[in-house]
Order: structure tokens, then C-alpha cells, then sequence
């Protein structure tokens, strides 16, 4: 069986998000990378199904330049076991899913696993329009998945109030969520064996970009914060009538 | 709790930028590392202590060891820990490929060890101490001994201690009386009792290999009849499995501080059925056990530098987030019709959150330093090997005490950054001031470092550790010279180390006129004295890299990062340094009132 793990390379959450000073990219000075936490559950639950006893073969694949490489190593360290980087920048979510489609045709991938969303720009888009191009099913938010033979799965997918069991053939997009696996996090051995692994650097189909990111805009900063005593409670009535609160 | 303990930008830059960790991995011994395996793999170590240490820290605290019905039960995490501990390389992780190790790099595996003691100080002994005892066997025990329990205690199913005090033998060894008889078939039948033995028993462990100081029957009285051990709670029997060996766990001892940490008493042979196996060869335990003392004594440095940042950064928060007071103006004068500001924008708060900054920073990168040295001195041959050898035993002391008792003075000051609310039990700062107080005291107290440095490092071989030394600092200070919001720091560098010079020729003739008493009377105050000078090089060397790192553009940090290493520095300079004069005059009064005389007057 051949799984496809899209990871993309983000910026660490904990990291303050500053632009550049016409706004126009993200600065990316003292800025820490990680791989998106949401592609993290697919690749472990890839490799759950290598400890299940199953013939797995992983495939993890970041579309970037060189500097999203430390994010496939990282991938091969937790146990994929080759990785493909398609020498582009992401520009948009369009573009990114064309070009992981165009690499993914006609290699016989059974499995193809992203994150649900990735934690920088929250777009959420690019598996559905994975599995548009290649003209697979998609099962959105995964929570749970397991497979019933080479040819179908029985998925968990959490809906408004509760979740959807649903059943689909192979090859199959799925979008994963939390509870789909635990993260794993790499040991030494692991790390050392990820850097004799294959990663290949492949070059982007010829796709042009969709969109361009014209700017980027800080929310309006937060208003001072105001202390009031615990005797000023009609202070505090007032102040919150004025500002048309109550 | 705080949800910050650790700096992981600032580890990456005293490893790369400032201690050239890069340089290190073109070695040979470490060609199967890289710069980003090392980064994937410290994060790795961050993920696993902010999952499996840092969220019981405080319930480690609140449910310490305890001894019942003859058993030492210790936190259940502990067991888990020790599992991955293995696979983390944190035990054995070192050593060579032949001896079932990684290779990995000393200074990469204290790092990580950093990591784990800012998370939660109480568990990185357990894998720590099983490492170091793993590596004196591996160093000097024979085949068989290495064979019969190294590969047990790499994989983190058995535990390891080093088994040196006893009641009467705490910071003498050559007192020690647990007393080793030949057997006819090689072993030694063991009998005596250590005390204070950290990790010395845990409810779960299928055994703990324990790195035995004693006396050979017979033996020459002093340092000179001690023998090294291998001791198990359970010993292997021809054709497999274990039965036990007669060690008995007394107690365990309740402390203020790292309640989490086992520290037994253990009674061994009072049976008459424990069985030891030798290490090396009679009568040279002392040398082999100073292998892991040695490496315990930079752990203890870099644990109470860990707990100095795990505080600060619980400070930190509270100052930003607790509003007391109006900032005072220009003027002088407050007004009440302000809202109240957040204490950190009081000068006096921010001074203590510089100290502790100044402490913790100035403190790992000193321990870094020694750590890459040990590295430098294991990669390199001939004089070159001898030099860092030298430079590193001269360093040890003082990276195990600078951080136990300025990491001290930090936490202090955390504390007291979040006023009553700190010695409250609901905020973690107490327990941090708690658990900080055993760095100068185990792994041979401040006292006994402060002896070991002037007594026996500084005048080892004529100085010449002192002289490698004054080298190296020469050289970082001349680098610095060349910028100019540098040059007045270093220069006062360059006068700290000549008052050093002064100091030593102060006190130097006694012990030349064999008053070594007054010689080592005011070791301690030495201590403080050489202590506070080194970290001040440690500051020039962040601050020049810094510097040099704002100059050339180098965005791997932020222009902040690097501004803030430069005013920290000048902040140490403004605020330390000052004092070595006072200890100088101290250390050079001819006056001795610490001397016992006939009459006592200490009463
Ligand atoms: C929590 C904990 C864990 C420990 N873990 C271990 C362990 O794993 N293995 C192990 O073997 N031991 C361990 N120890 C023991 C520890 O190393 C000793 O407690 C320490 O070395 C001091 O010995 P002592 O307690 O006998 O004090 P003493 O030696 O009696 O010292 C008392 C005081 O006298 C001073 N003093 C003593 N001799 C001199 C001298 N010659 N000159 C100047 N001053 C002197 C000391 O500095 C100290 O201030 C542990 C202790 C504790 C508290």
C-alpha cells in the first residue's frame, strides 16, 4: 500500500507574527518552523497502520524551496519512509493543491493524508481540490480511520453536534483532525536513520499561480485595559453604558 | 503555572552562535550529525518534557517519594520516563557505536538534559545517573561486567546510582567503611551503608545497578584504599534471570526540595549475601568514580542553571501580567487618577528580572562551555587533547557552583518579583526556591568545589589551566575591543583578570609556605570572586556574537534577541562585576578571623 502524507512547513505557534514593513510577506527573521500539527495526525496514523502489520510505504511531500527541507527530515525522522519536495514556492492553496496532483498522477497512491487545515494561513482548501483534480473521494475532518481490506475504509468524520461514519473505496483524500492518531515524536535513532532516507527534489509542474497576496493587515490593536477597583462597580456600569456595551 | 520554561532560542544561540557547536560536528566522531538533526532532535526533547515532565512538576512536589513497607515509591511517571528516556538517547546516547551508543555529542546531550531539568527538575537524575553509571562501566569495567548489565540499563529497564556517602563519610571519601571481602571465584562480598543515594530505588524497577565506593579488606587507609564496585539491588545468575543481592532500601529521605528524586538509605549485606563485582582494579575506585563526578558536577551546574530559567520565565509572566502602582514621573510625583501599571514597568522589578536573566543565561552558557570542551578533549590527541582536559577540570568546579548558588539568588529574586503571591504555594515559585537549594549542596557542597578550585586546579601543573585560560579569555576580549560598544566591557575584563593575578599572588605564598590552612581559609570567597569573572567572559563572548550577528544582518534572530544579549551584558557588568573588588579586598585583608584558634569564639 502507498500513502502519500502532505505536510506543509509552518510557523511555530508560539512564534510573534510580524510582516515585513510594507506588508506585502510574512518576516521571517528569529521565526521557528514546525510541520503543521494537523499533517502531523496524518503521517502518524500512516505509520499506525505500518505497526498494524500492514505493507505500508510512506511518502511525505512538502511543496517549498530548501527551507522546508529540516520539515521533511523531521517527517522521516518520526518514520515516513521517503520524502519528495517539489521545488516551488506555495503560493496559493489553488496552486499548491495542482502541483501535489500533478506529482501524485499516476503513481498509485492508495492513501493520500493532509491535515485538516494548516495553522498559517487556515485555508483548509487544498485537499478537496486535491481530490477534485485527481477525481477521488475526499472524507473531511477525519477523526478515526481504518481500513477494512486493500480497497475500502471506514471513516469517523466530526459533523456539527456529534460525527458521520462513513465507508469509501480506496484511493481515497482524507483531511485529518485530532483523535485521528498521537503524535509521535521522533527519537534519536529515528533521527539519525531519517537522514540516510531518500528525499527527492522534484521540479513544479507548469501551473501559473492563481492569486497573489496583495497585503497583509494586523487586527486593530487591543484597547488599553482598564482596572477597576472592587468599590467602583458604578464606575464600571457607567464606563460600559457609555461605550454602548449594556 | 507558568507556560513558559525555557528559552529555546536562546539554547540554539549559545550552542551555535557562541560555543560553535558546528565546528565540533565536522569531527569525525560525529559525522552522522547534522545541524538540523540536532535542531529536530532538542525539539523532540522539548515536545517530550512539556508532554511527560513539565505537566507533573508540581504534583511531584505535592505527592513526593515515599518509603512503605520497605519499598521507595516514587511517581509513576517516573517508570514512563525512563522508557523513552532510551530511545531519546538520554541514556548511553554518548557513548561509541561498539558500546551500543549514538556517538552523539556531550554537549547536544546536556542541552537536552537542560531542556528536561527546566521542565521538571526532579526526573532527569534518574536517566542522567543511569547513563553515568552505564559509562563508568563502559569506561572501565571488563567485557563481561559491561555485558552482564550495560545493555539493561541503556535500554532504561534498570536503573543506575553512584553509591559514595555514607553517615560518617559525606564530604571525605577517605573516611569511607563499607568494606569489600574477595571471593574465590573473583567477586567481593559486600557490606555497609550508603546513604543519600539518589535514585537509589524505585517500586518498579526490575533493578538498579549501583556504582559501589569501598574498601577492600585490608586495604591502605585514605583515598588510596578505595575500590570501585558494581553492586545490583538484583544479580544475574548463570543462565539467565536475577535473584536478589541483599541490598535493602532503609529509607527514604523527606526533603524541602526535589521531593520527586529518591534519596535512599541502603543497607547492603546485612545478610551476608551481597555480591559486588570489581571495577577496574583495587585500590582505584576514587580516580574511576571522578569520571562520573566529574560529568554529575557539570549536571548539577547546568540542573540549577535549568531551574533559574524555569523561575525567570515564571516571573517574567507574573510582571506582565500583575498591575501594582503608577509609574513614577519625571517629577516624582504619582498620579492617583491613573490606572495602576504593570509592575514590570517598575525599575526596581526589571532589575531583578535583569539579575535573573543575567544568572541563568550567563550560567548555561558557562556550562555549555564546559560541555564543549569535554567534546573537544574527546575528538582531539596529543597536547591539543591535554589542553581541553586541563581547561575543563579547571572550569568544573566552578560550572557546578556558579549556577547552584547565583541560580539561587535568582530564583530569589523571582520570587520576590511576585511579592507575598511568591511565597504562596499556589504559585511555583516557592517550589523552584525549594528544589534550587540542593545544587551546592550534593555533588560535593560549594566548600569542598571552592577547595578543589584553588587547592588543586589553579596551581595543578604549574598553572598552566589558568594560563589556557587567561588565553582564552584574552582572545574574546580582544575580539570585542574591536567594536566600540563593546571595548569598555572588555577592558574591564582584561583589569578583572589582572585583580585575579593580584589576588593569586596574595595568597599564593602561603600555600608555598605550607600554610595551606590560610591558604584555602576564604576558598569560598575565591569561588564568588573567580566565578563572578568568568561569567562576565561568558557575557562578552553572547555580546560579541551579538554584536556581530546585528552587523552582518543575521536574521536568524531578531534585532531584539541579539539588542537584548547586549544590554544583559552591560547590565552583569554594571551590576556584578562591581563586587569582585569588595571580595578582592576580602580575600586580600591580612586579618584571618575564620581560623579556629584555642579559644573558641564562635559560641
Ligand atoms: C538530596 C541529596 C541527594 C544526594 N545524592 C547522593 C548520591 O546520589 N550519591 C551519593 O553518594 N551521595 C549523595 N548525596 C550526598 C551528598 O553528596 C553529601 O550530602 C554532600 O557531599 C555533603 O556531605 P555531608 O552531608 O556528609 O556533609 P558534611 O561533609 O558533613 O559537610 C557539612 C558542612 O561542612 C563543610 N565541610 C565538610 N568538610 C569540609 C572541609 N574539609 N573543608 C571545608 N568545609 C567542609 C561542608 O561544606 C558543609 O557545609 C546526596 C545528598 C542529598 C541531600
Amino acid at each position: 500500500m502507498k500513502i502519500l502524507v502532505c505536510v506543509s512547513h509552518v510557523p511555530d505557534t508560539t512564534t510573534k507574527i510580524q510582516f515585513e514593513s510594507d506588508g506585502s510577506a510574512l518576516n521571517k527573521t528569529g521565526v521557528t518552523f514546525v510541520i503543521n500539527p494537523y499533517d502531523e495526525f496524518g503521517l502518524s496514523r500512516a505509520i499506525g497502520f505500518k505497526e498494524e502489520g500492514k505493507s505500508v510505504n510512506i511518502t511525505v511531500l512538502c511543496v517549498g524551496g530548501p527551507e522546508v527541507e529540516p520539515t521533511l527530515r523531521k517527517a522521516l525522522a518520526i518514520g515516513a519512509d521517503d520524502a519528495v519536495r517539489i521545488n516551488t514556492q506555495a503560493n496559493d492553496p489553488a496552486y499548491v493543491a495542482a502541483q501535489i496532483a500533478s506529482y501524485a498522477e499516476g503513481k498509485e497512491f492508495d492513501l493520500i493524508f493532509t491535515g485538516k487545515e494548516s495553522i498559517d494561513y487556515n485555508g483548509s482548501t487544498v485537499p478537496g481540490m486535491l481530490a477534485e483534480h485527481l477525481l477521488w473521494p475526499f472524507v473531511s475532518f477525519a477523526t478515526k480511520m481504518d481500513l477494512q481490506d486493500e480497497e475500502r475504509a471506514v471513516l469517523h468524520r466530526e459533523v456539527d453536534g456529534g460525527e458521520e461514519v462513513v465507508e469509501t473505496s480506496l484511493p481515497v483524500v482524507v483531511s485529518c483532525q485530532k483523535g485521528i492518531a498521537e503524535w509521535r515524536i521522533p527519537n534519536m535513532r529515528g533521527i539519525m536513520a531519517a537522514r540516510k532516507k531518500p528525499l527527492a527534489v522534484v521540479s513544479p509542474a507548469e501551473i501559473t499561480p492563481y492569486f497573489q497576496t496583495v497585503r497583509y493587515n494586523y487586527p486593530p490593536p487591543k484597547g488599553e485595559c482598564v482596572y477597576f477597583e472592587p468599590d467602583q462597580a458604578g464606575k464600571l456600569i457607567e464606563t460600559l453604558a457609555q461605550k454602548g456595551l449594556i | 503555572m507558568a507556560d513558559q520554561y525555557i528559552s529555546m532560542d536562546t539554547l540554539r544561540y549559545l550552542l551555535y552562535q557562541v560555543h560553535g557547536l558546528e565546528q565540533l560536528l565536522e569531527k569525525p566522531r560525529f559525522q552522522d550529525f547534522d545541524k538540523e538533526a540536532i535542531d529536530i532532535y532538542l525539539n523532540s526533547v522539548k515536545s517530550f518534557s512539556d508532554e511527560e515532565l513539565f505537566p507533573y512538576f508540581r504534583e511531584m512536589d505535592e505527592k513526593p517519594v515515599v518509603y512503605e513497607d520497605g519499598k521507595v515509591i516514587v511517581h509513576p511517571q517516573i517508570q514512563k520516563i525512563m522508557q523513552q528516556s532510551s530511545e531519546m538517547g538520554l541514556i548511553g546516547g554518548t557513548f561509541d557505536y561498539e558500546q551500543g551508543g549514538m556517538q552523539m555529542p556531550y554537549t547536544v546531550l546536556t542541552a537536552a538534559y537542560f531542556i528536561m531539568d527546566a521542565a521538571n527538575n526532579h526526573v532527569p537524575g534518574y536517566p542522567g545517573l543511569t547513563d553515568g553509571a552505564a559509562h563508568l562501566i563502559v569506561s572501565f569495567g571488563e567485557q563481561e561486567l559491561q555485558e552482564m548489565f550495560v545493555p539493561k540499563m541503556i535500554s532504561g529497564d534498570w536503573g543506575g546510582t553512584m553509591c559514595l556517602t555514607e553517615p560518617q563519610a559525606g564530604s571525605s571519601l577517605s573516611d569511607i567503611s563499607t568494606t569489600a571481602y574477595p571471593q574465590p571465584d573473583g567477586r567481593y562480598k559486600i557490606k555497609g551503608q550508603k546513604i543519600f543515594i539518589s535514585g537509589g530505588d524505585t517500586q518498579f524497577s526490575e533493578n538498579i545497578v549501583h556504582l559501589l565506593l569501598a574498601r577492600v579488606e585490608g586495604a591502605p587507609p585514605g583515598t588510596k584504599g578505595v575500590s570501585l564496585f558494581v553492586v545490583p539491588k538484583n544479580r544475574p545468575v548463570p543462565g539467565g534471570g536475577l535473584e536478589p543481592n541483599d541490598v535493602t532500601s532503609v529509607a527514604d529521605f523527606p526533603k524541602m526540595g526535589q521531593r520527586g528524586y529518591a534519596t535512599v538509605h541502603l543497607a547492603f549485606g546485612d545478610q551476608d549475601d551481597c555480591y559486588g563485582w570489581l571495577v577496574g582494579e583495587e585500590n582505584k575506585g576514587l580516580g574511576y568514580m571522578f569520571q562520573m563526578m566529574n560529568g554529575a558536577r557539570i549536571a548539577v551546574g547546568r540542573a540549577g542553571a535549568a531551574v533559574a530559567t524555569a523561575a525567570y520565565y515564571a516571573s517574567l509572566q507574573y510582571a506582565n501580567e500583575r498591575p501594582q502602582g503608577r509609574k513614577l514621573r519625571s517629577d516624582g510625583k504619582k498620579d492617583p487618577s491613573e490606572g495602576q501599571t504593570l509592575i514590570i514597568n517598575h525599575p526596581d522589578v526589571r532589575r531583578m528580572l535583569l539579575l535573573q536573566k543575567a544568572i541563568w543565561e550567563g550560567s548555561l552558557s558557562l556550562v555549555l562551555q564546559s560541555a564543549v570542551l569535554y567534546d573537544w578533549e574527546t575528538v582531539s590527541e596529543g597536547e591539543e587533547r591535554e589542553q581541553h582536559r586541563l581547561l575543563l577540570e579547571l572550569l568544573t568546579p566552578v560550572t557546578k557552583t556558579y549556577p547552584s548558588e547565583m541560580g539561587r539568588e535568582s530564583v530569589s529574586n523571582g520570587l520576590q518579583v511576585l511579592g507575598g503571591y511568591g511565597f504562596c504555594s499556589e504559585f511555583v515559585l516557592q517550589q523552584y526556591y525549594r528544589d534550587v537549594r540542593i545544587m551546592a549542596i550534593y555533588e560535593g557542597t560549594t566548600g569542598i568545589q571552592s577547595l578543589d578550585l584553588l587547592g588543586r586546579k589553579i596551581p595543578m601543573k604549574q598553572g598552566q589551566a589558568l594560563k589556557l585560560l587567561a588565553a582564552d579569555m584574552q582572545a574574546t576580549i580582544k575580539e570585542a575591543m574591536a567594536y566600540d560598544e563593546l571595548k569598555p566591557y572588555a577592558q574591564v575584563l582584561g583589569e578583572k583578570m589582572q585583580l585575579n593575578q593580584k589576588v593569586l599572588e596574595f595568597l599564593m605564598p602561603f600555600a608555598m609556605k605550607g600554610d595551606y590552612e590560610r591558604f584555602l581559609s576564604d576558598a569560598t570567597v575565591f569561588m564568588e570572586f573567580f566565578g563572578t569573572i568568568l561569567i562576565a567572559w561568558q557575557w562578552l563572548k553572547m555580546a560579541l556574537k551579538a554584536k556581530q550577528g546585528l552587523l552582518t544582518g543575521d536574521k536568524t534572530y531578531t534585532p531584539e534577541f541579539y539588542e537584548s544579549k547586549i544590554h544583559t551584558m552591560k547590565f552583569y557588568f554594571k551590576y556584578e562585576m562591581p563586587k569582585t573588588n569588595a571580595l578582592a579586598q576580602t580575600l586580600m585583608d591580612e586579618e584571618v578571623l575564620t581560623i579556629a584558634r584555642e579559644k573558641e569564639l564562635i559560641g
